[in-house]
């Protein structure tokens, strides 16, 4: 079959170009690596392979305060011979992690959930980009190769986080619920993704089968999974590690933010900048500020549950402690899906404008700033107020979008006219 | 509330998209006089130095009397190895600086650039300061040739004889490193790079003594032969490699110390008579920022200051009254005013740009002439991007006072389309329902291609050798000229794009260069601003075809509009705006290309990938944008 031959050629031609990057360029791993942008204090490479030292040498890989990802992740990368000597078996898993996401995405396109869920069908759906469009534009964009390259764990993240949505919008309830614990288990905010991606399994569940499925039993089978899935991760962790310290290790610093390298989002310099009396309670008022989204999308636009989920995702790589542009990728991957609103979106040239300059501008800050020295904090900080207002943008125009989406079906007589939001 | 709906319906009015043309033509026109005005009284400012710790000029120098025939000495001992072989000669000057009690150690390094074997020895002298605990050290280089390549005979005679004075003080609290390098760039580069472990072993020894944290270098110019030559002025250098500047601080101590204590005229830039008029502030601007926008190595302190270190070469030049001996005391003041440093140099400006010796503008001053030059691309793009999304036939406006251009007795039909929705009907005009969509791809792929394409000749020019490298540069600018009409003609025969898809390559080209002049203004704000002015056309072209011009044109105008608007674009070619500067300064282009090959293998110089992946492409472009109206 073609699209066969094509989809073999495209994952082929991406592994090629990882692989390729990866050995003409020996360098180029731990250069991104040290990046800032790339890798987070929750997703650095580096700091992973300190942790795996001391996890080899039986010392708690807690102990040094520098390692602050899931226990799990010890025992797999410990399976792998020792990167600084020979990194092609990791390389080798980073490529695969990438091609498996890609392949998701694919199963997202395919399920055509984005354009025609159950309760809405969108009358721009046949403006639509092939799914293996959507994913050439994940495995080619500039910012999932450099988060492969830097081998940021939250490659896995953006793998499972992706897959539990394409589960989902297929109503494969077992697996949507094991890939989302898994995601949440290693990066902890995804589980707000949880009910959106519920409404998307319950309305493929409801389409696909015949009878009548029970929303109240649905949803406590589901929370029940996703709990005992959770927990059996936690308990394994705790028996790894041989105590139950990590948490502290890993979803406390999430939460807390004790250490404050800067990274591409826009917690790190309030909290340098803020008085000790005053962190609690901003560290409230930023997770609520997160948190509070997922509800009031999931209701408003409860007739495209993988809209929401999708913008969730673009929520995340702004307002996280933590985010890298590995969250940016997955966000802007996701957005393809929605072809069919972006001939609404008003201010794409703006955004994406803004993102190509921020891009450019945040690593000669950042040059500005830690190399040269001529520069300061306030620079870097800056262009990554521009990178994320371009995102936040993009979330909001493509927000828009939707909901215009809604209203021209709703209210055909209103298509073509000026609409004011409220 | 009503002030918004009215700018919004602004957006729709087809006069706006007449402005930007006029509005990017400002921002050049702003962004030149901009810096057309800097020279004056009221823009720019008098030197000042900002670190109090550095107290120049404050101590008195004792370097005088029989240091001057230990000085004399030395010069004659200099000559005498000025044409033994490297080995004999470091071992003569090893054992000099040894004899003062010093630590001495030797560097080899070699280095392959363009076919050429750049390889000689460093040696190097650390004097522990007798208050210092070895964490910080100053430097004082003395390269054996100059940038000239002329045996700088006095300026190593004179680091010796300061050796041996500066470790009869006491007072030192930082350590002093005397640094002899085989050259003027690769030799303090190579040395640099080892004392900051980030050296290639293959190419460069390892350091065998090392100091502190470098806190400061001055190099010595002096190239007197062994019956001494007596000097007008001293020329101070302070460019360092990719147009990056030592902290103005170290530059006024200079300049104060020589000026103020030793009654020493100071130039820069080779301004060698400056009577502070508004010609020769321009002047000196000017020659400032083309050195910086080559982003050279101009002596041997040049590779200090990417690292963060300051440094600034001290230049003897003209025929007057000051000899060896004043320059030593300017030498040894400046030295006790970096030795006062509590710490690093950070109090006074790293981006300026000096008009003389005692006058600067600052950064906040002169950078927004570079971002509103880059600003008119932008501006380009955005209305091409406006345009591209435009119906090539607006919908007539109904609201319009004006009577339609064909008068017609019935209303102009416009075609309706009935839509259902559940028991409403609605009745819509079908040119509402209907979205333009942008062709994003062929433009796109235009793009990458041509920067991966740019990539060749980047490579070629790093690593051909030097014989080649001429007549290469002449083929490809004989290619590249044509490239554009080339391109442009195979496009219209085979994919023919559509003066949408034109529009569209225009202002991606655009916006890209914008984007990257505006990164790389804060980086290299003459680099910038230069590539800037020489692609600011590209502003003002554009594509013609049939749809897009005025009704008028006859298909000749347009085919004479747009062989006017190739040939602009074909004087612009970046090449042959490189060749035309060549011939203008009378330099040779062959020497251009070895130097800057030397450059991205020694010194890590990026201007090459500037003008190859950032200028030339834009170029392409733009001159694929202006063929493409030959062909339709």
């Amino acid at each position: 079959m073609a699209s066969d031959q094509q989809k073999a050629l495209l994952f082929g031609a991406a592994a090629a170009v990882r692989l390729i990057l990866f050995t003409a360029f020996p360098s180029l791993p731990n250069l991104l690596a040290g990046r800032v942008e790339v890798s987070t204090p929750v997703t650095s490479f580096k700091r992973l392979q300190e942790g795996l030292f001391l996890y080899t040498h039986n010392v708690s890989p807690y102990d040094g305060g520098v390692y602050h990802q899931a226990p799990l992740l010890l025992p797999l990368f410990s399976l792998l011979p020792d990167p600084s000597y020979y990194p092609f078996a990791t390389n080798l898993l980073y490529t695969a992690l990438d091609l498996l996401a890609a392949q998701a995405l694919v199963q997202i396109a395919e399920s055509s959930q984005a354009v025609t869920p159950r309760l809405f069908k969108s009358s721009r759906k046949d403006l639509r980009w092939s799914s293996l469009a959507i994913a050439a534009g994940f495995l080619f964009n500039p910012l999932t190769v450099a988060t492969c390259i830097a081998r940021s764990t939250s490659a896995f993240t953006n793998l499972f986080i992706l897959t539990a949505m394409a589960k989902a919008s297929q109503g494969a309830s077992i697996t949507f619920v094991f890939a989302l614990s898994l995601a949440s288990y290693l990066a902890m905010h995804p589980i707000l993704l949880f009910p959106p991606l519920l409404l998307l399994c319950y309305d493929v569940r409801v389409v696909k089968s015949k009878s009548t499925v029970d929303p109240l039993a649905f949803s406590v089978s589901h929370v029940l999974g996703l709990v005992v899935a959770a927990g059996g991760l936690l308990y394994m962790s705790a028996l790894l590690t041989g105590s139950w310290e990590y948490l502290a290790a890993t979803y406390g610093v999430r939460l807390l933010l004790p250490d404050l390298t800067p990274n591409v989002g826009l917690w790190w310099y309030y909290f340098t900048e803020m008085f000790d009396s005053f962190r609690e309670f901003f560290l409230g008022v930023f997770w609520l500020h997160v948190a509070s989204y997922m509800p009031g999308l999931t209701i408003r636009l409860r007739k495209q549950p993988l809209f929401v989920a999708v913008t969730l995702t673009g929520i995340f790589a702004v307002f996280t402690p933590y985010p890298s542009i590995a969250d940016a990728s997955l966000y802007l991957s996701l957005v393809t899906l929605f072809r069919h609103l972006f001939p609404l979106m008003r201010y794409s040239f703006l955004a994406s404008a803004t993102i190509l300059y921020a891009s450019f501008l945040g690593p000669a800050f950042y040059y500005l700033w830690i190399y040269a020295g001529s520069g300061n904090a306030n620079f870097f900080y800056a262009i990554t107020l521009v990178w994320s207002l371009g995102l936040s943008v993009v979330v909001g125009d493509s927000l828009y979008a939707a909901l215009r989406d809604e209203l021209d079906v709703e209210r055909p007589e209103l298509r073509g006219k000026e609409v004011t939001r409220i | 509330m009503a002030l918004i709906s009215s700018l919004l319906a602004l957006r729709k009015d087809a006069r706006i998209l007449k402005l930007p043309p006029y509005l990017s033509a400002l921002c050049i026109v702003v962004g030149v006089a901009w810096l057309l005005v800097l020279p004056l009284n009221e823009y720019s400012r008098n030197t000042y130095v900002s670190e109090n710790a550095l107290l120049p000029g404050q101590v008195h120098t004792y370097f005088t009397g029989s240091e001057h025939n230990v000085f004399r000495a030395y010069r004659h001992e200099v000559h005498a190895l000025v044409n033994s072989p490297v080995a004999e000669r470091n071992q003569r000057l090893g054992d000099i600086l040894r004899s003062h009690n010093l630590k001495v150690a030797t560097q080899r390094y070699e280095y392959h650039a363009s076919g050429r074997n750049i390889s000689n020895e460093n040696v190097y002298a650390v004097l522990q300061g007798p208050r210092a605990d070895a964490t910080e050290a100053i430097v004082l280089i003395a390269a054996w040739k100059n940038m000239l390549d002329q045996d700088n005979m006095s300026g190593v005679a004179l680091l010796l004889t300061l050796a041996r004075y500066f470790k009869r003080w006491s007072l030192w609290s930082k350590d002093i490193i005397f640094l002899i390098s085989g050259d003027s760039t690769s030799g303090p580069q190579a040395w640099v790079d080892a004392y900051h472990n980030s050296h290639d072993p293959a190419h460069v020894e390892h350091l065998a003594i090392k100091s502190g944290a470098l806190q400061g270098a001055v190099a010595l110019d002096y190239p007197a032969g062994p019956w001494g030559h007596r000097f007008e002025k001293l020329h101070v250098v302070y460019d360092g490699v990719n147009g990056q500047l030592p902290n103005l601080d170290l530059f006024n101590t200079a300049v104060n110390i020589a000026n103020g204590q030793m009654g020493i005229a100071c130039t820069l830039q080779r301004m060698w008579k400056h009577d502070d008029s508004y010609q020769d502030r321009m002047q000196t601007v000017f020659r400032g920022m083309i050195s910086q926008g080559l982003g050279h190595a101009t002596g041997p302190h040049s590779s200090f200051i990417p690292y963060h270190v300051d440094a600034l070469t001290l230049q003897t030049v003209g025929d007057g009254w000051h000899d060896e001996m004043s320059l030593g005391r300017t030498v040894e003041s400046l030295f006790r005013s970096l030795n006062n440093l509590l710490e690093h140099l950070h109090q006074s400006f790293f981006f300026y740009l000096l008009m003389g010796e005692k006058r600067f503008v600052s950064i906040g001053t002169y950078l927004p002439s570079a971002m509103i030059i880059a600003a008119s691309f932008t501006i380009t793009a955005i209305a091409l991007w406006v345009q591209s999304g435009r119906p090539s036939t607006p919908p007539p406006n109904p609201a319009s006072t004006s009577p339609p251009a064909k008068p017609s007795n019935e209303k102009e039909k416009v075609p309706m389309t009935v839509v259902k929705s559940g028991s409403s009907t609605a009745i819509i005009p079908t040119p509402l329902l209907t979205t333009t969509e942008r062709p994003l791809f062929l433009p796109l792929t235009f793009l990458t291609l041509t920067h991966f394409l740019s990539l060749l000749p980047l490579y070629l020019f790093n690593n051909l050798p030097s014989r080649l490298l001429t007549p290469t540069f002449h083929l490809s600018l004989l290619l590249t000229s044509f490239l554009p009409l080339l391109t442009a003609y195979a496009l219209s025969t085979t994919s023919r794009p559509t003066p949408r898809e034109t529009t569209l390559i225009h202002c991606f080209a655009a916006m890209f260069l914008g984007m990257f002049l505006s990164a790389l203004a804060t980086l290299n704000f003459s680099l910038s601003i230069l590539i800037g002015v020489a692609a600011a056309p590209m502003n003002f072209i554009r594509a013609i075809s049939p749809s897009s011009s005025s009704s008028e044109w006859t298909k000749g105008t347009r085919r004479a509009v747009s062989a006017a608007q190739v040939l602009l674009m074909a004087v612009l070619n970046p090449l042959l705006l490189v060749k035309g500067a060549t011939v203008w300064y009378g330099v040779d282009i062959g020497d251009i290309l070895v130097g800057a090959a030397e450059g991205w293998h020694v010194w890590g110089l990026w201007t090459q990938v500037v003008v190859w992946l950032v200028w030339w492409p834009a170029w392409v472009a733009g001159g694929v944008v202006a063929a493409t109206g030959l062909f339709v």
